[in-house]
């Protein structure tokens, strides 16, 4: 988009004029862009708790299951003592009632629906109904908080460790196309079908029950090691197999993908004729191939950084890792309602938030790109 | 590392060769576009605890003993044999690689029927006891709209012919299940009380599809369906058809061998709409829902059992009639036979006045509850807990491993004292708060819990019996005309025509006044009276020698605190009311008269109840409190600390209490509720607090309540817990992240570390049966029956009674009676030529059943000879 000039403006003017402009249209376009990820984030939030509800039906569920476990207390109580069994039917008929109560039931779906999404959106987590955090606490935050940090150490160490070793190797491949590492990329590419967890199972069978080398599983050795030190070399000895079975489980094709596409750039004109000018090999990597990359590689990495907060239900499952991968699944199948949005809003915010910025990113490191469009 | 691990190492390195032979000679390929996405992994089922419906609680049997006894020998150790046991968390599937890499000694959870085989193979030794046992339930209700045809009991009934048992034992549960037809639990307790009949039914319903189809077909023509083409048909042309809701979760076999019932249906003539889901997914239909709506035909049930339950006069009801306890709808529906509903009620209530009368009752009730079948028993599955070669462990034969009371006390590395036990449990550790009046129920935590606890009398694994822990003796009493019985020496017991609560005993709580009130007070004078009445000496040392973990004796206040606590929870005007215990204290209630302290130094006490046990040893409990919990034990400073922070509204015992506050539940382990309680011990500290003081001050000073709360204190700062018990581990440490923690010695235990060495090994007879491979009818014969335990003879004192049924060439039982004891281990049969002339020409079976006082499981043998007239 062009401003256009009027004659009798000064440079200057037309300068204040032109920034005016820019910051109009740059706080109408992030203010649109703002309410439409709001809106995004509200209807996703909204959906997810929906879904997790199955629409309501898991109130029918819970309440079967309130029954169920009334029921068994009562009996497990009366059992072998003369209790009329009117008395016995009105503590039933009395703890249900508390129990639906205490679960919300009590409340129509519709309208507990919105109480999760208020309370997701303004942060106010709450409480969860049937989870626990590991240290006894029913407060979501502290649920979500202390499963925060295990799932960040796996999932950051082994999805930045990913990154950039598969670029750096990506691009040292691609510019030896059709060579002996290139093919071997190629065609290790498919085993990256196989899941991390299957790649953990190999990995324990051969480091943990073969060679005896590396633990089966946990964060930690039980009982820890009582110094600091020993525990921070504890956990990294519990990290290699987890860790590395994610990297392994993605290694081939996330190489194979960014020689892919760095080998599309690779064959650009413009780099044929940097080449053909005689420029160094670091400097079209730098200049030619890397730059014009580099919004792609951005976006990868911005989503790589919330993606790591989602953990990895089934290598944590493998591993016994005390991440958030584990406990979303359990929040899940619990039905935890409370939890679930708990995790979802961060994830949503994040996702929201990255996405925002990230034009920003493309702004300033593409020439190309202008943000708010224009005629 | 096993066959299977080498197998996949293998595998993996020729994918990886095959992949660099492939790059050799692969071309360069045209480049595609990029792919962004970071590999997402799909979400996996949990494992999660078996699913129990219903809580019938009962005994069982065990296949082999497969653990090891201890050399006897004395031993100056005290408490646990270990120095430390490390709880850690296991998933299920890794079990054996990590046993055979020798990374777990012991995974206490242990495995189900269905995973036998593969725990066969290991080679690892394992101990046995009960598992979940299964059913098949029929809905009876009369629908709504359409025609339920399983209202009709003869139906029902003809499916016990339907089942093959033994099929789906062997098929789906290994051959390590027991095939079931009683709801009392296959060869425990009662099963050996009433072996006869049961036997004789067993063999009466065996597996005959013909028998089956033969009685389906012509109660289903009779309903309008007669079989056409093979197929159930009305006059319609409709098939009839069977909604059969099947669970497919836990451990898989309830699916194997509803798909096996589905083909017999299918074959009888039935149309079958197979629906399966989780207990989630089918609970709001067949437990929520309207029996009525005719959502559902049958139901593939799975039922619990933790306790060695000696009588299960109760089970009838329960289980099959309309006033079951279980007070589910389906239960309601069913339109039982009238002499089954009277019998089963009057079982319930024990209407019966001698042994005998009941023994009579509960043959009849067998009967008839397979003319009912509201439930086709199926199988009674086991559980088998794997350990590391040397490892001494013993099994609860209902409790298993994790659960036993007994386990912490006999664990230990064979002919060493000290060592490490790395303990292996479910991933259900710390999956609730840790504390003493409602935490953390999981098998998991309870069983890291039970390390800690001591007790007052403890449940014999093996009998289900209550033995004498740091209780001396006890003296019951009961009314005359009631059916009990005594089995152990450490108690008496007497008969009362009428059992006076005497006026000054204790038969209530005020909670406004912090005080007893007493069995005059709330009578009014007027003379109160209870069934039963026991009471209890504890050892005369008690308070000298018991000690909490943080180092302080047990003392009457500890008591006392336990014991208010229980009334005054559930009283509006207490400052820890909770509506959690209501019903449980109104339950009881209304069977307590009263309960008294005779004397503190020694400690003697005595209760009253309207209570009733077939065992005098079951009655012992009602006179005696202690300082056991749901959760382990809290002693008076640990309550006070708590109740302290519960009364000001910062913490909560129960989880709907804390729900109602919006407060954390109280952990004594970890947490916000440490920080919390820490400020309370600190306040009653500066204060000098005696909760419940017009009563507590009567048992303890200001000064030593300030000692006990500083004790406490130093243990907290010394451990970083608040967990304490007068057991013979303590708690160490705890990694609540990594879900581990460790138990230590507790050095200050009283008693020797051998004083339960006993059960190392369930005393399960090896029988043998001797005699003539060929019987003259009319001609006197005599077999000779052999009763040893590893390898010695069984002692008479030891041996109930050994039964013996002869079943003739037709399968037909013609004679039951029992065997003659000659000494220890010898038994003699004598058939008069009266008895051989009944058993007819062919094959004979003369099978034995052995019932022991010291094991609740009999041993059954069988010898076949011919009989030629």
């Amino acid at each position: 988009m062009s401003i256009e000039t009027n004659s009798q403006e000064t440079p200057i003017e037309y300068a204040k004029r032109a920034t005016r402009e820019t910051a109009k249209r740059l706080a109408r376009f992030f203010s649109i862009r703002l309410v439409l990820q709001i809106i995004t984030i509200i209807i996703g939030v909204y959906i997810t708790i929906l879904v997790a509800n199955m629409g309501g039906y898991v109130d029918t569920i819970l309440k079967a299951s309130i029954i169920e476990e009334v029921n068994m207390e009562v009996s497990a109580m009366v059992s072998e003592k003369d209790i009329p069994r009117e008395m016995r039917e009105q503590m039933v008929r009395d703890l249900v009632e508390e129990r639906e109560r205490l679960a919300g039931l009590d409340q129509p779906f519709i309208t507990r629906s919105f109480h999760h999404l208020w309370n997701g959106l303004t942060l106010n987590f709450g409480r969860a109904r049937f989870m626990v955090s590991d240290h006894g606490s029913r407060m979501v935050r502290n649920i979500i908080l202390e499963r925060l940090p295990a799932t960040l150490l796996l999932m950051g160490t082994s999805q930045l460790l990913l990154f950039f070793v598969t670029l750096s190797i990506a691009l040292a491949v691609s510019r030896h196309y059709g060579s002996f590492w290139d093919k071997l990329i190629v065609a290790m590419s498919p085993t990256s079908s196989i899941p991390p967890w299957f790649y953990g199972i190999f990995l324990i069978l051969i480091f943990a029950a073969w060679l005896k080398v590396l633990p089966f599983s946990g964060m930690v050795d039980a009982p820890p090691p009582p110094t600091k030190l020993g525990y921070f070399l504890n956990v990294l000895k519990h990290l290699i197999l987890p860790a590395g079975s994610l990297f392994i489980s993605s290694f081939f094709i996330n190489t194979y993908s960014w020689r892919t596409f760095f080998l599309i750039y690779s064959s650009e004109d413009y780099v044929d004729m940097a080449k053909a000018k005689g420029l160094g090999d670091r400097a079209i990597e730098r200049r030619y191939i890397l730059r014009p990359t580099l919004p792609s590689i951005i976006t990868s990495f911005a989503l790589l950084m919330v993606g790591i907060w989602t953990g990895a239900t089934l290598t944590e499952t493998i591993f016994n890792w005390p991440g958030l991968g584990t406990t979303i699944y359990t929040a899940i199948s619990k039905y935890d309602t409370a939890v679930i949005v708990g995790t979802t809003i961060i994830q949503a915010y994040m996702l929201g938030i990255t996405v925002f910025f990230l034009d920003f990113l493309y702004a300033i490191v593409d020439p190309r790109v202008k943000l708010g469009g224009g005629k | 590392m096993s066959k299977f691990a080498r197998i996949l190492s293998l595998l993996l390195v020729t994918v990886l060769l095959g992949g660099m032979l492939i790059a050799c000679e692969q071309k360069p390929v045209t480049p595609e576009p990029p792919v962004d996405e970071v590999p997402v992994e799909e979400p996996v089922e949990e494992p999660v605890e078996e699913p129990v419906e219903e809580e019938p609680v009962e005994e069982e049997p065990v296949e082999e003993p497969v653990e090891e006894e201890p050399e006897p020998e004395p031993t100056t150790r005290v408490g646990g044999w270990l120095d430390e046991i490390v709880v850690s968390i296991i998933d299920a599937p890794s079990v054996i690689v990590q046993m055979e890499a020798d990374a777990v000694d012991v995974y206490v959870n242990g495995f189900g029927t269905n995973d036998l085989d593969q725990l066969n193979d290991s080679g690892l030794p394992y101990t046995t006891s009960n598992g979940t046992y299964y059913t098949l339930q029929f809905n009876p209700a009369e629908f709504n709209e359409g025609l339920n045809v399983f209202r009709n009991r003869k139906i029902r009934e003809a499916f016990n012919y339907l089942i093959d048992r033994n099929y789906i034992n062997q098929e789906f549960y290994a051959g390590g299940a027991l095939p079931k037809w009683f709801a009392i639990m296959t060869n425990f307790g009662d099963y050996a009380l009433l072996a006869d009949t049961a036997r004789r039914l067993e063999t009466k319903y065996a597996y005959n599809f013909e028998k089956a189809k033969e009685i389906i077909d012509a109660e289903m023509e009779a309903a309008g369906y007669p079989l056409t083409d093979g197929k159930y048909m009305n006059a319609d042309g409709e098939q009839y058809e069977v909604i059969f809701l099947v669970r497919n979760d836990g451990d898989g076999t309830r699916k194997a061998w509803g798909t096996y019932l589905t083909g017999q249906m299918e074959k009888l003539g039935f149309a079958v709409n197979f629906k399966e889901g989780t207990g989630g997914d089918l609970g709001p239909i067949w437990i929520a829902g309207d029996p009525k709506a005719g959502e559902w035909h049958m139901y593939t049930g799975g039922w619990g059992a933790s306790v060695l339950n000696r009588d299960q006069s109760n089970i009838f009801q329960e289980m099959y009639l309309p006033t079951s306890a279980q007070g589910l709808p389906v239960f309601m529906e069913n339109d039982s036979d009238p002499e089954f509903q009277e019998l089963g009620d009057k079982l319930y209530n024990r209407e019966f006045t001698t042994m005998e009368q009941r023994a009579e009752m509960m043959a009849r009730a067998l009967e008839l509850s397979l003319e009912d079948s509201l439930q086709v028993m199926i199988v009674d599955s086991k559980r088998f807990v794997p350990h590391q070669e040397g490892l001494v462990v013993t099994t609860d034969l209902a409790a298993g491993v994790e659960s036993a009371q007994i386990t912490p006390f006999t664990l230990r590395w064979e002919g060493q004292e000290g060592g490490t036990v790395r303990w292996a449990t479910q991933p259900f550790l710390f999956n609730g708060p840790w504390n003493p009046v409602r935490g953390s129920n999981t098998t998991s935590d309870q069983g890291a819990v039970r390390m800690t606890v001591g007790y007052a009398t403890t449940y014999d694994p093996y009998t289900g019996l209550l033995n004498a822990f740091w209780v001396d003796k006890a003296e019951v009493t009961v009314q005359t005309g009631l059916p009990v019985q005594k089995t152990l020496d450490w108690l008496t017991l007497d008969f009362a025509d009428e059992i006076v609560v005497p006026g000054d005993a204790w038969a209530d709580w005020d909670a406004e006044t912090q005080t007893f009130i007493t069995v005059d007070e709330k009578s009014g004078g007027e003379p109160v009276t209870a069934t039963a009445k026991a009471v209890v000496y504890f050892r005369e040392d008690l308070f000298d020698v018991v000690k909490w973990h943080d180092g302080s004796n047990l003392e009457m206040a500890d008591i006392m605190m336990s014991y208010i606590m229980g009334f005054d929870r559930a009283k509006e005007e207490s400052a820890i009311y909770d509506k959690q215990p209501v019903g449980a204290f109104n339950v009881f209630m209304q069977t307590f008269k009263g309960f008294k302290i005779v004397s503190t130094d020694p400690l003697i006490m005595e209760g009253y109840q309207d209570t009733f046990s077939a065992d005098a040893e079951l009655l012992v409990p009602i006179g005696y409190t202690w300082i056991n919990n749901f959760q382990g034990e809290g002693s008076f400073a640990s309550y006070a600390m708590m109740n302290s922070a519960e009364a000001a509204h910062e913490l909560a015992y129960t989880e709907s209490k804390a729900l109602e506050l919006e407060v954390e539940q109280t952990s004594t382990i970890g947490g916000p509720s440490l920080e919390i309680l820490t400020k309370h011990l600190d306040q009653l500290i500066a204060d000098g607090t005696i909760p419940y003081e017009p009563t507590l001050g009567q048992y303890i000073t200001k000064e030593q309540a300030i000692a006990r709360y500083q004790a406490l204190k130093a243990h907290f700062e010394k451990y970083g817990n608040y967990h304490q018990g007068v057991g013979p581990y303590f708690l160490k440490s705890v990694d609540l992240n990594g879900k581990s923690l460790v138990m230590a010695h507790w050095d200050q235990y009283p008693d020797l570390a051998d004083r339960w060495s006993m059960y190392s090994a369930p005393k399960i007879s090896d029988v043998e049966i001797d005699g003539p491979g060929q019987v003259v009818g009319g001609e006197e014969a005599t077999f000779d029956i052999y009763v040893t335990f590893q390898g010695k003879p069984y002692e008479l004192a030891d041996i109930k009674q050994v039964k013996f049924l002869v079943y003739d060439a037709e399968n037909n039982v013609v004679i039951i009676s029992a065997a003659e004891a000659v000494e220890d281990g010898h038994f003699v049969i004598t058939f008069s030529g009266e008895d051989t002339a009944k058993f007819g020409d062919g094959a004979t079976k003369l099978e034995v059943a052995v019932i022991s006082i010291a094991v609740a499981q009999p041993t059954f043998e069988t010898i076949e000879f011919i009989t030629a007239q």
